[in-house]
């Protein structure tokens, strides 16, 4: 063979291997455009674990149809069914969250099926959440398929629901005043309590704030630290740890984080609460059912929301306060729901408070806020 | 005249304003047209130096914008770029094949689908500035390396200096890329030329090195600013997600976007191109040049890009090694278009013809296809709103603004604390976490909403008063972390949020500022140093003997395996 031919032929005998090696064995960063499968093109299912991997592919690039191709149950239920199960009904935190990534863990395996749990960590616009299914797996010929344990979330049949709630509209005084100089003077609310407390992570300053006023209020709280030299260490807000429409004589909780803080390193808190009258309602009325706190390993609030209004509640957001047998505010926790809230439907919630302070919970209040499309 | 039929057209049409990154660059120039001497700029990232990214065709649209606006200036300067690339293309490639082959090589360059997609699609302007002017540097640095001549030293020099203001990774990566085969061009022919022409190995490699210090001394100093603060502050964020790093047969999109498109018909032309390349001796280091070139181009499908730049991989987009593999691959493809047309005449031309057009047309008509986002948004009204009533005393975002981020930050006051400069961003909100613009926070996912989260966490920092939203995906968030939508624009397609409590934005004490010096320097030796070039190319060349030889010297009845031809 001449030279030239020996060249194109180890050039193109290199490409073919080089393509091939990084189609088989992707690196990390390449494989996350594909779902994040680093086995490439080898990749099978011929493992229980393997065909959770594979579905996780499919989700991370929303190739639902795909997802539920591989599924042994799919006979079950229709595509439709699946998507609603992932993407929910209605405008929800499901709609447009993305797959960030998969625990799988394995309960029991056998030759024929096996039994694995699925954390999925879910990132959507307001944070994280997680979804946990059990799902079943078992073999078919020479590779593993799961039994997809569906949730059904059925549509509201079609009815009328009266509403009855009070609600407060604000006359502004033109055009000019559209970004906030308002000529009314601001709600009074107050903070009726207020508890800074040292974590491994910084300093948390929690509390609850009062709407004194007999208007609504848009409110929101800063904490500025001040060490004892008197400069100014850090100020944060409350951003979405606080419940910010208060109706008249609301309460709602705020936590403040201060990540990397030492609390020895401060003699005075400056609190700083915000208020602006805005137009407000007590709709949409969502219930909190069989709210109960559950101690031990795990410790958490759970209940069930229930919407008693005709809207869908696109996004809400749970947020409690617990106590101590003084009445004092150990923690404020929250969760975001990640399911809209259909009339009359529950819907489970939980919020969890941190192991150390479980034990001091005697306790608990919970909020609910409200997100509605187009209501803002 | 086929680069201006085929490009002016388009060009005087704007069309590459709907793509990615020219708005980011008609920004830049607005900039250095109101503050020369200054490049401090405070409308984005609450301030950040410009002297991050290599200035020459930003200030030279900035120069040109005094006279023609913003964005004819862009198109000219662009359009120069294209002029600059074919007759580049054609003193390249006649180093390398004949003048008729180095002719179709030049006419190949007008039609290549990555010069197409970059300045249609991906609106690189500072790429496809840089590689052409490196192209005309290269047969001078040629010149110098084979027969030591001092007046093609100094084109050389003036150019390549020239080149490296205009574009950073062009010159880090690209000029090493170009400048290899030339390297052993000259040691091959100065080896195997006639005792009187020969050149020694340790003259070649003082020649090499003499280029090397000077030129690299000379850079140093042009681009100082540039230098010290990559130094300073090297890039250490968070990698952010290109889907040019991706293997392009598991992500198809990926491929179709950054292979298919790029390339175009060029891809039925590989066979051929490997072929010659290979079975003429003197092609051979341009060959091998392509091939690592283009092994890069794609990305994460190989594992030598990853393993080759290491962590670079994860900061580098790779769409413009597909297109200095492209223009490597051009000399070898005008010596396959002259066989062709030779042996099968119009059966030829016909077919090469309109597979070239359709390729140029394809990756034209990419940036429709495949619109950037908010490529059609009007910002007028939301630069008007900003603009009025004190709004401009606060910072600002958009949320769904995509590339039009950059023209509302030319027509508003009021400054931002986001920005499309990943390089040149210092806030820990937008480094931590591998987002990147956070316009378009969703379409980076996690990495993105948390650093969006971070940045609203911290508006109270930044006087960040107004989100200017386009995209109601964002508005749970903003509503549970206490904005309040307070107007709309555009029959409400534009909704305004505001936080109370904010205050007014304050001018940013950054250490990254540069001094007075560095912005005199900064204003200066760039665009001194291109019209040094344009002047120093000028000077008459001294004649040299070619190197290259007539197309019968390729002709297939010439080839001898593994022979030398010329």
């Amino acid at each position: 063979m001449s030279q030239g031919k020996l060249l194109a032929t180890a050039l193109a005998v290199t490409t073919g291997l080089l393509v091939t090696a990084g189609t088989l064995w992707p690196s990390a960063v390449a494989a996350s455009y594909s779902g994040g499968k680093t086995e490439g093109i080898l990749s099978s299912t011929s493992t229980p674990e393997a065909a959770v991997n594979d579905l996780t592919a499919q989700l991370k690039l929303h190739a639902l149809a795909k997802a539920y191709s591989g599924l042994a149950n799919k006979a079950e239920f229709s595509e439709a069914d699946f998507e609603r199960d992932l993407l929910g009904i209605g405008l929800s935190l499901r709609t447009y969250a993305t797959l960030d990534s998969v625990e799988v863990r394995p309960l029991h395996q056998s030759n024929t099926d096996a039994d694995l749990t699925m954390k999925m960590h879910w990132s959507s616009v307001v944070g994280n959440f997680d979804d946990t299914r059990d799902v079943h797996a078992v073999k078919v010929g020479n590779h593993w398929a799961l039994n997809w344990p569906l949730k059904h979330e059925s549509p509201v049949p079609p009815q009328v629901i009266p509403v009855n709630y009070l609600r407060w509209d604000v006359i502004y005084r033109g055009a000019g005043d559209d970004w906030g100089s308002q000529d009314v003077e601001a709600p009074h609310v107050r903070i009726v309590d207020m508890h800074p407390l040292s974590r491994a992570e910084g300093v948390v300053v929690m509390g609850e704030l009062l709407n004194e006023d007999v208007v609504p209020a848009f409110v929101s709280v800063k904490a500025t630290l001040v060490t004892k030299a008197g400069e100014t260490l850090d100020s944060e807000g409350s951003f979405d740890m606080i419940s910010h429409t208060l109706l008249p004589k609301q309460v709602t909780p705020f936590i403040i984080h201060f990540p990397g803080t030492d609390l020895s390193k401060i003699s005075t808190i400056r609190m700083e609460p915000t208020s602006v009258l805005v137009a407000a309602s007590a709709d949409p009325v969502v219930e909190i059912e069989n709210q109960q706190y559950q101690e031990g390993s795990g410790a958490a609030v759970t209940g069930q929301l229930t919407n008693q209004s005709g809207h869908t509640v696109n996004v809400s957001h749970v947020l409690t306060t617990f106590y101590d047998a003084n009445g004092q505010v150990v923690w404020v926790g929250g969760q975001y729901i990640d399911r809209a809230l259909q009339p009359q439907t529950p819907v489970d919630f939980r919020v969890p408070v941190p192991q150390d302070l479980a034990g001091k919970v005697k306790s608990e209040r919970t909020v609910v806020s409200t997100y509605i499309q187009g209501n803002s | 005249m086929v680069a201006v039929a085929v490009h002016l057209p388009l060009l005087l049409m704007q069309l590459p304003l709907k793509s990615y990154d020219t708005n980011f660059h008609i920004f830049f120039a607005s900039h250095y047209a109101q503050h020369w001497f200054d490049p401090w700029n405070p409308k984005w990232f609450a301030g950040f130096s410009q002297t991050t990214y290599p200035p020459l065709p930003q200030q030279w649209t900035a120069i040109l914008s005094w006279v023609l606006g913003l964005n004819l200036a862009y198109m000219t300067v662009q359009f120069v770029g294209i002029l600059l690339l074919v007759v580049g293309v054609y003193r390249f490639a006649a180093l390398w094949v004949s003048p008729r082959a180095a002719s179709y090589a030049a006419l190949a360059s007008v039609f290549i689908a990555a010069e197409g997609f970059l300045v249609y699609s991906a609106g690189q302007l500072s790429t496809t500035v840089a590689a052409p002017i490196y192209l005309n540097a290269l047969p001078f640095l040629f010149q110098w390396l084979r027969h030591g001549s001092w007046r093609s030293f100094l084109k050389a020099f003036v150019l390549l200096v020239t080149a490296a203001a205009a574009h950073h990774v062009t010159l880090i990566f690209g000029s090493v890329l170009f400048a290899l085969p030339i390297i052993a061009l000259a040691w091959m022919d100065g080896r195997d030329s006639e005792d009187s022409d020969k050149v020694s190995a340790p003259a070649l490699v003082v020649r090499i090195v003499s280029i090397v210090v000077v030129a690299g001394a000379a850079i140093a100093a042009v681009l100082l600013p540039f230098w010290i603060g990559l130094i300073r502050y090297p890039v250490t964020q968070t990698p952010i997600a290109h889907a040019s790093r991706a293997n392009f047969l598991l992500s198809p999109e990926a491929g179709i976007n950054y292979f298919v498109v790029p390339y175009g018909a060029l891809i039925l032309a590989l066979p051929f191109i490997v072929i010659r390349g290979s079975s003429i001796r003197r092609l051979r280091p341009l060959l091998l040049g392509f091939w690592a070139t283009f092994l890069l181009g794609l990305g994460g499908t190989t594992p030598l890009a990853p393993v080759l730049l290491g962590r670079s991989f994860n900061v580098l987009t790779f769409e413009r090694f597909s297109y200095w593999a492209t223009l490597l691959c051009l000399p070898i493809l005008g010596q396959v278009i002259v066989e062709a047309v030779d042996r099968f005449r119009l059966k030829a031309l016909i077919p090469i013809a309109s597979l070239a057009a359709a390729t140029c047309a394809l990756a034209v008509a990419w940036s429709t296809y495949k619109p950037a986002d908010a490529s059609n948004l009007n910002v007028d009204s939301v630069a008007l709103w900003l603009n009025r009533d004190g709004h401009d005393h606060y910072r600002y975002i958009t949320l769904g603004f995509g590339n039009k981020l950059s023209r509302l930050a030319m027509q508003t006051n009021a400054n931002s604390v986001d920005g499309e400069s990943n390089s040149a961003r210092m806030l820990p909100e937008l480094t931590q976490f591998g987002g990147a613009a956070l316009t378009s926070s969703k379409y980076f996912a996690k990495p993105g909403l948390d650093s969006l989260r971070a940045m609203l966490n911290h508006a109270d920092r930044y006087g960040l008063k107004f989100i200017i939203v386009r995209d109601p995906y964002y508005d749970p968030l903003l509503y549970f972390a206490g904005w309040r939508q307070v107007d709309s624009l555009d029959d409400k397609t534009i909704t305004i949020w505001s936080k109370d409590g904010v205050p007014p934005a304050l001018p940013m004490n950054a250490a990254e500022m540069p001094t007075h010096f560095q912005g005199l320097i900064w204003g200066t030796l760039p665009v001194g140093f291109s019209l040094l070039a344009m002047l120093v190319v000028l000077l008459p060349e001294k004649r040299l003997r070619p190197e290259h030889v007539t197309d019968a010297a390729y002709t297939r009845e010439h080839l001898v395996s593994g022979g030398m031809v010329s």
